[in-house]
């Protein structure tokens, strides 16, 4: 089982699913959100339960970002027509036992910054 | 000059230079509101103007500093020390290209377990 929180506690979530696809995203979108880089790993949707107010915001008409509107914590990706979300692997404690395994939207990523662990990129 | 806005545009600001280039953050705090590394670039408050700042929101994150947030969205802003002659502005906030580099990576002891820091930026257990 995986459990996380957003920093002020309000919002938490759990999951029996094993997380999958355990990524990095460098676009403008999650860079702008979460301040740096977000990451994630998605469940199916059914196997995850959200306890307190999350607030979502649609960034764009294909899915919704869920943060919590206390503290401000980025926790949550879902897009409407898929039956997975994402969760900020941030919001976990560790140890996670997960491993990230890629980069995406690395051609969106910031210049500030370089990429050198050696992961798959995927543009 | 930089400029920067959260995701939805309700929290615009400027900046007319900068203290220090970019820090990476490991901490736990900053990896749970980022959902994963927390970028901060050191800007002195008279350096930084808003443009709009409708939503604004702030978070005490403990007892010796704030978070700034937009409360319509929940992009991650600022990062404010109290007394602090500056605030730590988001770098992923910032319109590209910044012409930024990264600088350091801090508290890489609370650093999470799932990836791995492999630039050649320098490394600090704390700040």
């Amino acid at each position: 089982m995986h459990s996380g929180s957003c920093l002020c506690g309000a919002v938490s979530y759990q999951t029996d699913a094993t997380p999958q696809g355990a990524s990095f995203c460098h676009c403008g979108q999650c860079r702008a959100q979460s301040g740096g880089v977000w990451s994630s790993a998605h469940v199916p949707v059914d196997m995850l339960t959200i306890t307190g107010p999350v607030k979502w915001f649609a960034a764009s008409d294909i899915a919704k970002r869920g943060f919590c509107p206390d503290c401000g914590s980025f926790l949550f990706w879902k897009a409407h027509d898929e039956d997975m979300i994402s969760f900020s692997l941030g919001s976990l404690p560790n140890p996670t036992g997960i491993a990230l395994e890629k980069h995406i939207f690395t051609a969106d990523k910031g210049d500030y910054y370089t990429i050198a662990d050696g992961l798959p990129q995927k543009p | 000059m930089l400029t920067g806005h959260c995701e939805c545009g309700s929290v615009a600001f400027t900046v007319a230079r900068v203290q220090s280039h970019p820090s990476a953050c490991h901490c736990s705090q900053c990896r749970r509101l980022s959902g994963h590394i927390w970028s901060g670039t050191s800007v002195a408050h008279d350096d930084l103007t808003f443009t709009s700042d409708s939503n604004l929101k702030w978070y005490r994150s403990s007892d010796h500093a704030q978070r700034g947030f937009c409360g319509t969205c929940g992009s991650s802003l600022f990062y404010k020390p109290d007394g602090a002659d500056h605030v730590s502005v988001a770098t992923g906030s910032f319109d590209t290209p910044t012409g930024l580099k990264l600088r350091r990576h801090i508290f890489v002891a609370d650093k999470g377990d799932y990836y791995d820091i492999a630039d050649d930026a320098p490394q600090f257990e704390n700040y």
